[in-house]
């Protein structure tokens, strides 16, 4: 066991944690933060895990807790404040979710994706979700989501 | 509240309404079956087999038991005495087939890589884990059958002890009842053939593919001796999963409740069977007095669930020089698994295959019959496009090539055959009830220009370029009539709904159907506002809570456009014609419902419009004050509906995809993929267009990229997303979807079920477009999966032949 300082959605917390805790167990099941999603094998290829790590949109079951010691975290829960963000009303006007399990992945990654290509192209949007594996939507409604609060500015 | 919304409440049924849903899934604070927990817990890993075939020797869960934290370990010898078989009738189809009996855990013997063989509880789930490595199974192994062809062979090894071959189902579909009435028509079939003009032979074969939602499955069980057994289950049928828990664990039916969350993860058709896993779990907590929750991994949810499609066709399509499509034949041989599956044994897929083979094609005879084999792969689970997925590539593929043969544009020999007028029920007493298949297919057409395009083909083959166009369509089920459906899966076909206002005017409706990403919360909303004049914001739906539900048989095959909603729609005329029963007696006025608009939350009469009162004071009034009321009238508003077609009804699309490939390395790219469908009234246009984009990226991805694989031992290759690959976003193309869409005569509000057979066509466009791109070198893929690889390998052997 290990003690951990982590910051998440603006809240500092400080836990105990076996070693090979991941960090998605940690947010789901230490923290019940459960907007964090698991659908594959551990592996970061559905992307439905992704959180901000110190701004960055990581996959948090390919990190383990103790390697989030003094790290700031942002889950789907903190994207929001008080109003949505134009993309978590992006999706909802477009229709980019439909069982909504992916969703907060794709919204992670997005965020950022965003803020480092404030007027993508559809080919960059679509390059850019290839770390979120989606099986209702065919990524359509999510392309024109994240193209609708790209013209909004996010 | 978005820009496209009117405050007009009879605007609301076909308004792009955001859906009710969303807010809270964009937040994260949706609630799947992983984020249940209830205090004291459990939790639960299975044991499962290493290989595909042996007898179990022995299994030592000693070290298990005794590392700290571990509850239990549970095996097939030590529930078995505790229950009864999975092999219960309530999950067993009204069709003659050989049911093999099974249980919870595999008892005696293994019989695929995956098989559950014993399950591990413990108070922590990283415990759990490392204790299901600890037990030890002692196997002596069997011979592996994983062949359909070669499972069907005399002398091939048994696999199920109760049977007398591997064909666990066989069936003639066409020619009639007996045995006399098939063979004349298969005399008069071989007749047609013999004096045809032109013929096509060809075996098809689609690999083992499926489904497989991001949310892999998950149980959770809470038994108390006062309240008896709550299950919340990841399953679309959650009555039907009731049912099979209070027979095989022998439980009074008042005290089991199956709920499905609210929020499922998608499904897809994998979370309608019922489960072993779930026998198990709630055996645990029933024994160990505890809630127990097992979710599943996604290495577990490949190698169990979501594999289908896995079928050789034998097919022959006769055609005259006219183009006339004559008559279709098809020897089928199904793969479909070990067929340990509560309600589908693996083979009710291709049974509904076989019956929907002739499409949307106006064959003058057909000799459609199915083999249905049992080997050591984990049984077929039904995936999106159930069963159609095989036959409608073989068949759209060999009408290309009938048209080849003929030398006749592909689309006009499909204009020329398109069944002209419904009702029709085709060579395999298929029924298709309503719809224009003429105007859906003319739309299509009408969105390309087809000559034009021959001329681009033409200028661009002389570049050295190679483009094509391909075409399909499919007629696919809208709910499951229950003269279907009761043969079929032994389950009612009726939607049920039960609609409750409560006094303040607000609607609770209760369907007992468990959605799983189609919106069902906000086309409820729709459709209920629309019939009585009231804010959707103001309609809140619960779904699949046994508890609280009607019964229904399950959130499958489009069941919820089609009769779930037509349910709903009745329910609310009843509640109508209630209100509006009081509200004219207490007006001293005589009238009938049509007298009365439900519109923006009033009730109006439509003589004199000063007589209007607000919903919400009415539904108080019935409610709260039931005094007074028209003579022989009860209080109270609140009323259950059932909603049963009489016949199957039916949804039709048409597809067509323009391509460019590359003969040098296989690789192509999809230009344009447009579509043309009929999906009766539409409630929210934008969850219809999701449906569709959904599924045709299903269909793609299928047809492309994913592909359940097993080694010679029978070991599964496929069992993560990294060996099991599905369509990125980068993968897929945009669509033009389009509509020609005729409302459903039966259905109260025209409309239909969509989007659960729409898979089914895509590899048919997309196949026939690389070979007419490829014409040039006579490349026919007859195969599935369909990869630059294999297509730069068949131009090399086109070169060669």
């Amino acid at each position: 066991m290990k003690t951990i300082t982590v910051t998440v959605n603006g809240v500092a917390y400080e836990e105990t944690v076996p070693e090979r805790m991941l960090l998605v167990d940690f947010l789901r099941e230490q923290l019940v933060l459960t907007g964090t999603h698991v659908g594959c094998t551990y592996e970061g290829v559905c992307g439905a895990c992704t959180i901000h790590l110190d701004g960055e949109a990581v996959k948090s079951c390919l990190m383990l807790a103790v390697q989030a010691d003094g790290h700031s975290i942002t889950t789907i829960e903190g994207l929001a404040a008080d109003e949505l963000t134009p993309l978590q009303q992006a999706f909802i006007d477009n229709h980019g979710l439909q069982c909504g399990f992916c969703t907060a992945g794709v919204l992670m990654n997005m965020s950022e994706f965003l803020e480092k290509n404030p007027n993508p192209s559809d080919d960059d949007i679509r390059h850019g979700l290839i770390g979120n594996l989606c099986r209702c939507t065919g990524y359509v409604h999510i392309v024109k989501a994240v193209r609708a609060a790209a013209a909004v500015g996010q | 509240m978005n820009e496209n919304l009117t405050k007009d409440s009879t605007k609301w049924f076909g308004a792009r309404m955001p859906r009710k849903e969303d807010r809270r899934l964009v937040t994260g604070k949706g609630k799947y079956i992983a984020d249940f927990v209830l205090p004291g817990m459990l939790h639960a890993v299975f044991v499962r087999s290493e290989v595909a075939h042996a007898r179990i020797r022995g299994i030592d869960t000693s070290e298990a038991m005794a590392m700290p934290g571990v509850v239990a370990v549970y095996t097939g010898e030590s529930i078995k005495s505790q229950m009864k078989s999975m092999t219960q009738k309530v999950l067993i189809p009204n069709l003659p087939a050989q049911y093999p009996e099974y249980w919870a855990l595999a008892a005696g013997t293994v019989k695929y890589h995956g098989e559950p063989v014993a399950l591990v509880v413990a108070r922590d789930k990283y415990v759990a884990v490392d204790a299901a490595e600890a037990v030890a199974v002692d196997y002596e192994e069997l011979p592996v059958v994983l062949d359909a062809e070669a499972a069907l062979k005399p002398g091939a090894t048994v696999i199920h002890d109760d049977a007398t071959s591997n064909e666990i189902f066989a069936m003639t579909f066409t020619g009639g009842g007996t045995v006399e009435e098939q063979n004349e028509n298969d005399a008069e079939v071989e007749k047609i053939f013999r004096e045809a003009d032109v013929v096509v032979s060809e075996r098809f074969k689609v690999h083992r593919t499926g489904v497989t939602p991001l949310e892999p499955r998950g149980v959770l069980c809470d038994w108390s001796e006062a309240d008896g057994l709550t299950a919340w289950i990841t399953t679309q049928r959650p009555h039907i999963d009731r049912l099979a828990l209070i027979d095989i664990l022998d439980i009074p039916p008042e005290k089991v409740r199956v709920v499905t969350p609210r929020d499922m993860g998608g499904a897809f058709g994998i979370k309608a069977p019922f489960y072993r896993e779930n026998v198990v779990i709630a055996h645990a907590a029933r024994e160990l007095g505890r809630p127990v929750r097992w979710i599943e991994s996604r290495y577990e949810c490949q190698m169990n669930v979501g594999q289908e499609r896995d079928q050789v066709n034998y097919m022959e399509v006769a055609a005259n020089k006219d183009g006339e499509l004559l008559a279709v034949r098809n020897r089928g041989i199904a793969n479909v698994g070990v067929g340990l599956v509560g309600v589908y044994w693996g083979f009710v897929m291709p049974f509904l295959g076989a019956i929907e083979l002739p499409n949307a094609y106006t064959w003058r005879k057909g000799d459609v019959k199915l083999r249905c084999a049992v080997t050591n792969k984990t049984s077929n689970t039904p995936s999106r496009a159930f069963g159609n997925y095989p036959t409608r590539f073989a068949l759209e593929r060999a009408i290309d090539m009938a048209a080849r043969k003929i030398g006749m544009e592909p689309a006009e020999v499909r204009r020329k055959n398109i069944i002209p007028e419904l009702p029709y029920t085709s060579v395999t007493n298929d029924f298709y009830d309503s719809g224009d298949f003429i105007k859906v297919w003319d739309n299509l057409m009408a969105q390309i220009d087809l000559a034009e395009f021959r001329k681009e083909q033409v200028a661009a083959r002389k570049e050295g370029r190679y483009l094509g166009i391909g075409f399909s369509c499919g007629v696919e089920l809208s709910g499951v009539a229950s003269e279907l459906m009761v043969p079929m899966e032994n389950q009612p076909g009726y939607g049920s709904a039960t609609v409750r206002v409560e006094p303040r005017g607000a609607l609770l409706i209760f369907c007992g159907d468990a959605p799983s990403g189609q919106g069902h919360e906000t086309t409820t909303a729709q459709a209920a506002a629309s019939v009585l004049g009231i804010d959707p914001g103001d309609v809140v739906t619960t779904t699949g809570d046994t508890g609280t539900t009607p019964f229904g048989s399950g959130s499958i095959g489009a069941r919820y456009g089609a009769v779930g909603v037509s349910a709903v729609a009745k329910a609310c005329e009843q509640i109508k014609a209630k209100m509006v029963r009081v509200l004219a007696h207490d007006m001293e006025i005589k009238a009938e419902t049509k007298d009365f608009e439900f519109k923006n939350g009033e009730i109006v009469y439509l003589h004199d419009s000063t007589k209007r009162k607000a919903f919400k004071d009415v539904a108080e009034r019935i409610i709260m004050s039931p005094i007074n009321l028209p003579e022989g009238e009860d209080g109270g508003l609140e009323t259950t509906a059932f909603f049963e077609s009489d016949k199957p009804m039916i949804c039709f699309n048409a597809d067509c995809c323009i391509l460019e490939v590359k003969p040098e390395t296989g690789e192509w790219k999809i230009k344009r993929w447009v579509t043309s469908e009929d999906v009766g009234n539409v409630i929210n246009p934008m969850v219809v267009d999701g449906q569709m984009h959904g599924a045709i990226v299903h269909g793609l991805s299928n047809a492309i990229f994913e592909e359940y694989v097993y080694d010679e031992q029978g070991q599964q290759l496929s069992a993560d997303f990294e060996h099991y690959k599905i369509a990125t976003a980068a993968d897929v193309p945009d669509f033009e979807i389009t509509y020609a869409s005729t409302p459903c005569p039966h259905t109260p509000l025209g409309t239909r079920g969509i989007g659960e057979g729409r898979p089914a066509s895509v590899s048919g466009a997309l196949t026939n477009a690389l070979c007419d791109a490829l014409e040039p070198f006579g490349v026919e893929i007859t195969e599935l999966p369909i990869r630059p690889s294999r297509l730069w390998k068949k131009v090399q052997e086109a070169k060669v032949g």
